[in-house]
C-alpha cells in the first residue's frame, strides 16, 4: 500500500455519501429534490474517481452531471402536472416490479464484484491522465466517439427546433395560423364561424 | 506536509476571498459615489455597517420553504467561490491546489453555480424568487458554453488544462493580446455567473430582488458575501487565463496577481454601474446568436494561432 490512510477514510465517507444520497432520491417527494440528491451522489462518485487518479473524468463528472441534473429537473417540472416541483408527489411506482428488478440487478452486480477477476496492473506514477484520454478519444476509438457526438448534436438541434418559439406557421406567442388552401384564402382546417357573431366582413 | 498542503492553502483562499469581497463592496460604493449616485458617509465603513446591520436582523420565513436547501444555497455558493479561487495560481510555487485539470474544475464551478442559484430561488417557495431561478437557468447554460469555448482557447497554446501552465504559456505574449476576443467574452461570463450589473437578471429589481427577494438577516449577508466572493474568484481566473497571472517585472508574482485581480474587479464593477440591465428575452438571443458564435471565432482563432 503506497498511499496514505486518509485516502481510504475519504473513500469510505464518499461511498457512504453516494449510497445514502442515491437512496434519498427514492424517498423524497419532489422531482427537483430527487434530481439534486442524484447530483450529490454523482459528485461523490466523481471525487472517488479523482482519488483513483482519473482526474479528468472525475472533474468532468462534476460539470456534466450539474448541467444534466439541472436540465433534467427543469424538463421533469415542465412535463409533469406539478408546477415548480414543490408540491409533494409520489415519486415511486410499479413497486413489485421495481423491487424485483432492483434485487436482481444487485445480485448480478454483487456477483460480478465478488467473482470476476479484475486486472491487477498498476499504472506508472508519471502517467498523464489527460494526455492518455486525449489519445484514446482521437486515436483508436475516434469513430465511436465521433458517431456518438454527431448523434448527440442531431438530438440537440432537434430539441431546439421543437422548443423554439418560431413555429411552422409563425411565432408561438402570436398564435399559429395555418396558411389558406388557396393563395390569400382563409386559414385551412379552422372551425366554421357563424355569420352573426363573426364581424369579419369589413368594408373599408 | 499537513501545514503546507492543507492549512496554508485554506488560509490563503479565505484571506483573499474575505479581503476581496470587502474591496468589491468598497470599490462599488466608491464608483457609485463618483458617478453621482447617493453614497454612504464613508466608503470604507459602509460595507461593514451594512453587514453588521444584516447580522442583527431577523431571518425571514416564507410559507413552507425547503428549509435545508434555502439555508444551504448561500453557503454552497460561497463554497463554490472558494473552490474556484483555490485553483488560481498566485506564483509558480504559491498555488493553493495545483490540480492537473484546474481549468475544467473552474468550468464545473460555473455549472454547479447554476444549480445552487436555482436552488436558492426555488427553495424559497415564493413567486418572484422562482422566476429569478428559472431565468438564471435559461441564461446560465449559455454562459457555461461561452466560458467553455473561451477557456479551451487559452488551454490550446498552453497544451494543458492546468491554470499554472496557462499562465506559464503567456511568458512571451499575454492571452489578452494573443486572443483579443477572449477576455471581453470571459468578462461577460463573469458578470453573468455573479448576476452583476447589466446581467443581473436573477436578483434584479424588476423581480423585487429575484432569488433573494424573500431572504433577510444573516442568510442575506451570506448571499451578498458569496456573490462578491464569486466575483473575486472570477477575477482570479480571468487574471490567470488572460492577463498573465503572476508574470510582470519588478514586483513579486503574488503582488502582480493581486493587482491584476483588482483591475479586473474595477472593470467589472464599472460596467456594472454604467451599463443598464438587459431585457431577459433579448439577453438569451444576444448570448446564443451573438456571443456564442463569437466564442467559436475565438476558438478557431486560438486553434489557427496554435498551428502557425
Amino acid at each position: 500500500m503506497d498511499y496514505p490512510l486518509i485516502v481510504d477514510v475519504f473513500f469510505v465517507l464518499l461511498a457512504i455519501l453516494a449510497v445514502v444520497s442515491g437512496w434519498r432520491v427514492f424517498c423524497t417527494d419532489s422531482m427537483v429534490r430527487a434530481s439534486f440528491f442524484l447530483l450529490v451522489s454523482f459528485i461523490a462518485v466523481g471525487v472517488i474517481m479523482i482519488l483513483l487518479a482519473a482526474e479528468y473524468l472525475g472533474v468532468a463528472m462534476f460539470f456534466m452531471m450539474a448541467v444534466e441534473m439541472m436540465v433534467m429537473a427543469i424538463f421533469m417540472v415542465m412535463f409533469m402536472m406539478n408546477p415548480a416541483g414543490l408540491n409533494p408527489m409520489m415519486m415511486v411506482h410499479q413497486h413489485k416490479f421495481s423491487i424485483a428488478a432492483g434485487a436482481a440487478v444487485f445480485v448480478v452486480l454483487a456477483a460480478v464484484a465478488l467473482l470476476a477477476e479484475f486486472p491487477d496492473t498498476p499504472l506508472p506514477g508519471d502517467l498523464d491522465p489527460v494526455k492518455s484520454l486525449g489519445n484514446e478519444l482521437l486515436g483508436d476509438s475516434m469513430l465511436i466517439f465521433e458517431s456518438a457526438g454527431i448523434v448527440l448534436l442531431t438530438t440537440m438541434i432537434g430539441v431546439v427546433v421543437l422548443s423554439s418559439h418560431r413555429g411552422r406557421y409563425g411565432a408561438a406567442e402570436e398564435g399559429s395560423m395555418p396558411p389558406g388552401l388557396v393563395p390569400g384564402g382563409d386559414p385551412a382546417g379552422m372551425p366554421e364561424e357563424n355569420d352573426e357573431g363573426g364581424g369579419h366582413h369589413h368594408c373599408h | 506536509m499537513i501545514v503546507s498542503e492543507l492549512i496554508l492553502p485554506v488560509l490563503l483562499v479565505t484571506f483573499v476571498l474575505v479581503l476581496g469581497a470587502y474591496l468589491v463592496a468598497v470599490l462599488d460604493e466608491a464608483i457609485a459615489g463618483a458617478l453621482g449616485m447617493p453614497r454612504a458617509t464613508s466608503v470604507w465603513t459602509a460595507p461593514l455597517t451594512q453587514g453588521a446591520w444584516l447580522l442583527t436582523q431577523q431571518a425571514n420565513a416564507t410559507e413552507a420553504p425547503d428549509w435545508r436547501a434555502w439555508r444551504l444555497a448561500p453557503a454552497l455558493y460561497l463554497a463554490l467561490a472558494a473552490i474556484g479561487l483555490a485553483v488560481v495560481p498566485f506564483s509558480p510555487t504559491l498555488i493553493p491546489t495545483d490540480l492537473v485539470t484546474s481549468v475544467v474544475l473552474w468550468g464545473s464551478v460555473e455549472a454547479l453555480a447554476t444549480v445552487v442559484i436555482f436552488l436558492h430561488g426555488w427553495s424559497a417557495n415564493t413567486l418572484l424568487a422562482l422566476i429569478g431561478a428559472y431565468r438564471y437557468v435559461a441564461l446560465g447554460l449559455s454562459y457555461i458554453l461561452i466560458s467553455m469555448f473561451v477557456l479551451i482557447g487559452v488551454a490550446l497554446p498552453a497544451e494543458s488544462l492546468q491554470f499554472s501552465q496557462v499562465v506559464a504559456s503567456q511568458e512571451g505574449l499575454w492571452n489578452v493580446i494573443r486572443q483579443p476576443l477572449g477576455l471581453p467574452l470571459f468578462l461577460i461570463v463573469g458578470l453573468g455567473m455573479t448576476f452583476w450589473g447589466p446581467l443581473n437578471l436573477a436578483d434584479s429589481r424588476d423581480l423585487a430582488g429575484g432569488t433573494a427577494s424573500a431572504v433577510s438577516g444573516p442568510p442575506r449577508l451570506v448571499w451578498n458575501l458569496a456573490r462578491a466572493a464569486m466575483l473575486v474568484a472570477f477575477s482570479g481566473a480571468a487574471a490567470s487565463a488572460f492577463l498573465g497571472g503572476w508574470l510582470g517585472p519588478w514586483l513579486p508574482g503574488p503582488v502582480w496577481m493581486l493587482l491584476k485581480m483588482l483591475a479586473v474587479l474595477a472593470v467589472l464593477l464599472l460596467i456594472g454601474r454604467l451599463v443598464p440591465r438587459v431585457q431577459p428575452e433579448r439577453c438569451v438571443t444576444l448570448m446564443w446568436v451573438v456571443f456564442l458564435p463569437l466564442s467559436f471565432v475565438d476558438l478557431i482563432w486560438a486553434g489557427v494561432e496554435a498551428l502557425l
